[in-house]
């Protein structure tokens, strides 16, 4: 492990000005540490030997006033910045990791990424936060107090230099055995904690499905043994993880004790004197505190570490590839899958399958099929979220060759499509601005009334809104929170209707409601077909299949688990 | 905070009936931590044997500083050697025992909090577990990962980073203090101040800091874990909306909220960090100021002097851990509040009768308390009202009989409190009016798990479980074997589902079930019902996200198992409903209409023009 990765100053920008400031600080702790010695050693070996009286070690009691008020300023200043500085790095590389786990796309998060990157952003990167405020100072210590004092030492007594120079390579020669060791056993350590923390809390969010069977009770057994696991594998690696710092006390006491041991033996026979002798006893100490503060906090700092590994691992996942052509106007472009094949995650299965279709402008397309045939997954590959593992999609302009979905950059693509996926996804902010896509204080919102009422008629978002207090105006949460899901269904097809992209894509918009309120998504998708929009249905009611123009059937294939993907003539054959 | 209310609205905090407290050790103290650190039940004959072991490593340091100074002062009196022998093993044992018990002390200490923060999980699932259903039913993903997560995990901290520092810093510093005072009176009392300075005010000025810190920053905290669940839940939705760089934009802003509230509180940190350094260094000085003059005096020997000067430098280490503590106690207590406050959601009302935890073996005494007859269970309504407590009635005046051998449906549009019905009848929220009985006894009389025994509810939101397929159907019943589970999947409409799962049941499915379509789930759900042992089943729209084919096959084998089970199921689908034996239409909150298929498109217009509105288009190609 390194005690400082590089790739986090890369990413981290307030990192290198903490790490900068961290090294000043520094360098001023080990001159003061260094004339504190001085200072005691002398006024003490005077006081002890020669009986010096207060008077006499006026001026070193003097000096000493100052270097302890310097020694506390610098380690308030060290403090004021460490906490700050911490935060901002934590926040940048959360920031990245977020938005690199969303640029990966929902395939990759859906695929066991997405609850191991929310621990991670919620509660892992937290853990960097004693790395930085209180390893990482302890580490610049390290190099700047540890060898000053050394020299210091060795100008004033060669043969306590020795002994400290002695055992010093030791502490690393120990750190890096201890290091391996535990670093191994850390990440092994974090992932398990972290298998059987998830596995408590799908416990506990299981809770009304299992009381809904009588069987909560049988589950608190469950709950204890994951606990009784989480701390047997805890302490598995706390065992091994404070070896480290039991080897470095032991080490670094040892030898002071031996300075002093050698100290005193020189005293008694004259060939040491006492001002130098206590100035190392002082010194000595010092030597190694930095080294010992570093060993403490390792057990913290390698937490922080993992956390950091898991950030460089989901920041050093290539992103697909990114397409840079301007998009058609989908008014008047076809969009079009060739047999296009998708394998389901973890199962072998294709899904879809072989699946062809032309989604020409101005048509109702509904795809319909059992489920798990992949009509979903078909979506996404027509959306440009996932790549089909086979086949092709392609854009064909009404002039001008087809243009592969990959080759087009991705938002002009995404600015001309509407799309309401299976569980609407609503801003946060009024249901009217939600609907218009409007800000609030947008100007032409007025003149859009007219407009969005008529749309809300047609979807029945009327209604809702006029059983709700404030009207438009009701403030709807994160994901649409304060509405029921039929109505937030209603408030997205709104959405869709006011948009003006060419292409409307819904999944499955009867889910969720019943009957008599399916005549509300009839009629919305006969109002887009109106207005000459293209859209593209997931259906499975009879009623909304009859709308539409044309009919694909999705279909998914079983392949054998360890079948490579089906080259073009293996798929003709699967058909 | 009502931005993150789910559907269910959440019910009133309870009423603010004065309950008597229960009895327990410490259990009677207002302090939030104290409540949750006595659930940790750890045994005090370990923490006594951490703090002893934390007290001989630092004491060992102490001693070792103590003992060199007065190796180096005497010797350099030049003595005969062997007066100094007893000093210089006594300095390398020191040297030794330090390291030696700080690792005993580490591993005991955290293994007291481990084994308490085990019995505190278990503790919150078993309360929670037989507390009000509806604390648990709204509680959502997210606030479970910050609540048991993080919090339990705070509350053990509170063990390691800070009572037992606190026990060790305490003892370690009164017996210094006294040493030190035997040596010169004076010399005592300073350290004592500086000790007090540095491991009173220091920690209150940084504890002090760390709640300036968290209190400005718990805002910008929710807004993160929130915009950071949104961003990853809906990363294609918001990707495809172009809205991923405005929630990117949110969490930055949050992240920067975050780091102003770290700087409002850096500055009281930073003062505790430079008081505590200062008193260190005041300690020495003031040894030295007060013990020279002393030395002249005649009252101290020079080689005292250099203890007690020499002696300070190590009795701060166990001081300089205290901020640290001060501040861990601090976020502890937080942990512990949200804790407590979850589980006092939970704890059962004692005015409505319903079990608590702890009182098991009372209750079966308790009269009216007895277990349902279990040869021919019937669940009967009479002029039954069901709502969320705390919120208007969604049904009302509703009869229901349903027994094994009998199977009702119930429709209506959007919104008519279907579910809502579902949960009352199993048991899981109360009644508001009207009467709810398991063969003659009230249900609201009856233990949860004897409700359980003869109704079992599948709600549509049911969870899957992070585990393999047959684990997920063992949820009903524990001893499915796989050979059942197969025949239930295959039931369910899963068979070819099943076959294409590369371990068969034994499938592990990911977390939230993200890799199950939502028909597979269903579907699945159902197959769980299917071989649950209880005679009545309650199931929730089991065809939602199914093709009309497989939806109506589905709900009609699920209607006619007549011999077997009683069925109560909620759905959309009318084409199916030929083969129940009852179907109740509620519209409004009202029954409108009840009867067997054949009547109701005979006598009910809504229900006629929802059946052909089903059936005027054709089936898919």
């Amino acid at each position: 492990m390194k005690p400082l990765d590089p790739r986090l100053l890369r990413h981290a920008r307030a990192a290198r000005q903490y790490v900068a400031l961290t090294v000043v600080l520094g360098l001023a702790v080990a001159g003061l540490v260094i004339a504190q010695a001085l200072l005691l050693g002398h006024a003490l070996g005077s006081a002890v030997q020669d009986g010096a009286s207060l008077d006499d070690l006026r001026p070193l009691i003097g000096w000493l006033v100052l270097v302890v008020a310097a020694r506390a300023l610098v380690t308030g200043a060290q403090e004021r910045y460490a906490h700050r500085a911490a935060t901002r790095a934590i926040g940048e590389l959360r920031a990245q990791v977020v938005e690199r786990a969303t640029a990966l796309g929902p395939r990759w998060l859906a695929g066991g990424e997405g609850p191991r990157v929310v621990t991670l952003v919620t509660r892992g990167l937290e853990n960097l936060e004693p790395y930085f405020v209180k390893y990482l100072p302890q580490l610049v210590l390290a190099a700047t107090v540890t060898p000053a004092t050394l020299l210091v030492v060795l100008g004033l007594d060669w043969l306590s230099a020795a002994i400290i120079a002695g055992t010093i390579p030791l502490v690393p020669i120990f750190m890096t055995l201890v290091g391996r060791l535990t670093q191994g056993r850390s990440e092994r350590g974090l992932r398990v904690m972290q298998r059987l923390g998830s596995q408590v809390l799908d416990l506990l969010a299981g809770l009304p499905t299992l009381r809904g069977f009588g069987r909560e009770r049988g589950a608190t057994r469950r709950v204890r043994e994951l606990g009784q696991a989480h701390r047997r594998a805890t302490m598995g690696t706390l065992r091994i993880a404070f070896l480290s710092g039991m080897v470095l006390e032991l080490l670094t006491t040892l030898a002071v004790a031996l300075v002093a041991v050698a100290i005193g033996m020189r005293l008694v026979y004259g060939q040491i004197d006492l001002v130098t002798g206590l100035t190392v006893l002082v010194l000595a100490p010092e030597v190694y505190l930095p080294l010992r503060q570093v060993g403490a906090h390792f057990h913290a700092s390698t937490d922080g570490v993992a956390a950091a590994e898991q950030v460089f691992e989901v920041l050093e996942t290539p992103l697909p590839e990114r397409g840079s052509l301007p998009c058609p106007d989908l008014r008047a472009a076809t969009l079009r899958l060739r047999d296009v094949s998708v394998r389901a995650p973890g199962r072998d299965v294709l899904a879809p399958a072989g699946l062809d279709l032309e989604l020409r402008p101005g048509q109702v397309l509904a795809l319909t099929g059992a489920s798990g045939g992949g009509k979903s997954t078909a979506v996404s590959v027509l959306l440009g979220l996932l790549r089909p593992d086979t086949g092709t999609v392609d854009v064909l302009p009404s002039d001008g060759p087809a243009v592969p979905l990959a080759d087009i950059d991705s938002a002009d693509y995404w600015r001309q499509v509407s799309w309401l996926p299976q569980r609407p996804v609503l801003e946060p902010g009024t249901i009217d601005a939600v609907v218009t896509g409007a800000d609030a204080d947008a100007s032409g919102r007025l003149t859009d009334a007219t407009r969005r009422d008529r749309a809300a008629a047609l979807t029945g978002l009327d209604e809702v809104v006029a059983a709700l207090p404030a009207g438009w105006q009701t403030l709807l949460g994160r994901g649409g929170a304060g509405l029921s899901v039929g109505q937030r269904q209603r408030v997205a097809l709104t959405r869709a209707l006011l948009s003006d992209a060419p292409l409307v894509v819904l999944d499955e918009p009867t889910a969720h409601l019943d009957a008599a309120s399916e005549d509300v998504v009839l009629e919305t998708v006969e109002a887009l077909r109106r207005e000459g929009r293209t859209v593209l249905l997931v259906a499975h009611r009879a009623s909304l299949i009859a709308l539409a123009d044309q009919v694909v059937e999705v279909r998914s294939v079983d392949v054998p688990a360890d079948a490579d993907l089906p080259a073009e003539a293996d798929a003709e054959a699967l058909r | 905070m009502c931005i993150r209310d789910r559907t269910p609205p959440p019910p009133p905090p309870a009423a603010p009936t004065p309950r008597p407290s229960r009895p327990g050790r410490l259990g009677r103290s207002r302090d939030p931590l104290w409540r949750a650190v006595a659930l940790l039940d750890v045994r005090p004959a370990r923490v006594a044997l951490a703090v002893l072991l934390g007290v001989l490593s630092l004491g060992s340091a102490v001693a070792l500083g103590a003992v060199s100074a007065w190796l180096i002062a005497r010797a350099s009196q030049m003595p005969p050697v062997l007066t100094l022998s007893i000093a210089t093993v006594g300095v390398r044992t020191f040297g030794i025992g330090r390291g030696v018990f700080r690792y005993v002390e580490r591993l005991t200490s955290h293994d007291v909090a481990l084994r308490g923060m085990a019995n505190l999980r278990t503790a919150l699932y078993q309360r929670l577990a037989v507390g009000r259903p509806e604390a648990t039913l709204r509680l959502r993903r997210g606030d479970l990962l910050t609540r048991v997560g993080a919090d339990v995990d705070a509350v053990g901290d509170a063990v390691v980073r800070g009572l037992l520092p606190i026990a060790v810093a305490t003892v370690l510093g009164v017996g210094t203090v006294i040493a030190m005072g035997l040596f010169l009176p004076a010399a005592g009392l300073s350290l004592a101040a500086c000790l007090l300075l540095a491991g009173v005010v220091a920690p209150w000025l940084a504890a002090r800091a760390a709640r300036t810190t968290e209190q400005r920053a718990a805002s910008a905290r929710a807004t993160l874990s929130t915009v950071s669940l949104g961003l990853l839940d809906d990363a294609g939705p918001l990707t495809v909306q172009g809205r991923t760089p405005q929630e990117l934009a949110a969490l930055r802003e949050a992240d920067r909220e975050l780091a102003s509230a770290s700087d409002a509180g850096a500055r009281p940190a930073a003062l505790g960090a430079l008081l505590g350094s200062l008193a260190t260094g005041v300690a020495t000085l003031a040894a030295l100021v007060l013990g020279v003059p002393a030395v002249q005096a005649g009252t101290m020997t020079p080689v005292e002097l250099a203890v007690i000067v020499l002696t300070p430098l190590a009795s701060f280490e166990a001081v300089s851990v205290l901020p640290t503590a001060a501040i861990q106690l601090q976020r502890s207590r937080a942990a512990a509040r949200r804790i407590m406050s979850l589980l006092d959601s939970a704890a059962p009302d004692e005015a409505d009768g319903a079990p608590v935890a702890d009182s098991d073996p009372a209750r079966t005494a308790l009269p009216g308390h007895a277990s349902p007859q279990h040869d021919v269970p019937a669940l009967s309504a009479r002029a039954l009202s069901c709502g969320w407590p705390g919120r208007d009635p969604v049904v009302e005046g509703l009869d229901l009989d349903v027994r094994p051998g009998r199977s009702i449906a119930v429709v209506g549009p959007s919104g008519a409190g279907k579910t809502t019905l579902l949960l009352t009848l199993a048991g899981l929220i109360p009644a508001r009016a009207g009467d709810l009985a398991l063969d003659g006894t009230p249900v609201a009389g009856l233990a949860h798990e004897d409700v359980a025994r003869s109704v079992v509810l599948t709600s549509e939101d049911a969870h899957v479980f992070e585990t393999s397929v047959l684990e997920n159907l063992r949820v009903a019943r524990g001893d499915v074997t796989p050979n059942e589970a197969v025949d239930a999947l295959e039931r369910a409409g899963l068979g070819s589902w099943l076959a294409a799962l590369p371990d068969g049941v034994d499938t592990e499915l990911g977390p939230d079930a993200q890799s199950v379509s939502g028909g597979e789930r269903r579907r699945l759900l159902l197959a769980r019902a299917l071989v649950s042992p209880a005679p009545l089943l309650l199931v929730d729209e089991p065809a939602e996200h199914l093709d009309s084919a497989t939806a109506d096959r589905l709900v009609r084998d699920l209607l006619s198992q007549r011999s077997e089970r009683g069925v109560v199921l909620v759905t959309h689908r009318l084409s199916p409903l030929d083969a129940a034996d009852e179907i109740i239409v509620l519209s409004g909150g009202r029954v409108t209409g009840r009867g067997s298929h054949t009547a109701l498109l005979a006598s009910h217009p809504g229900y006629r023009e929802g059946f052909a509105r089903e059936h005027e288009a054709p089936e898919e190609p």
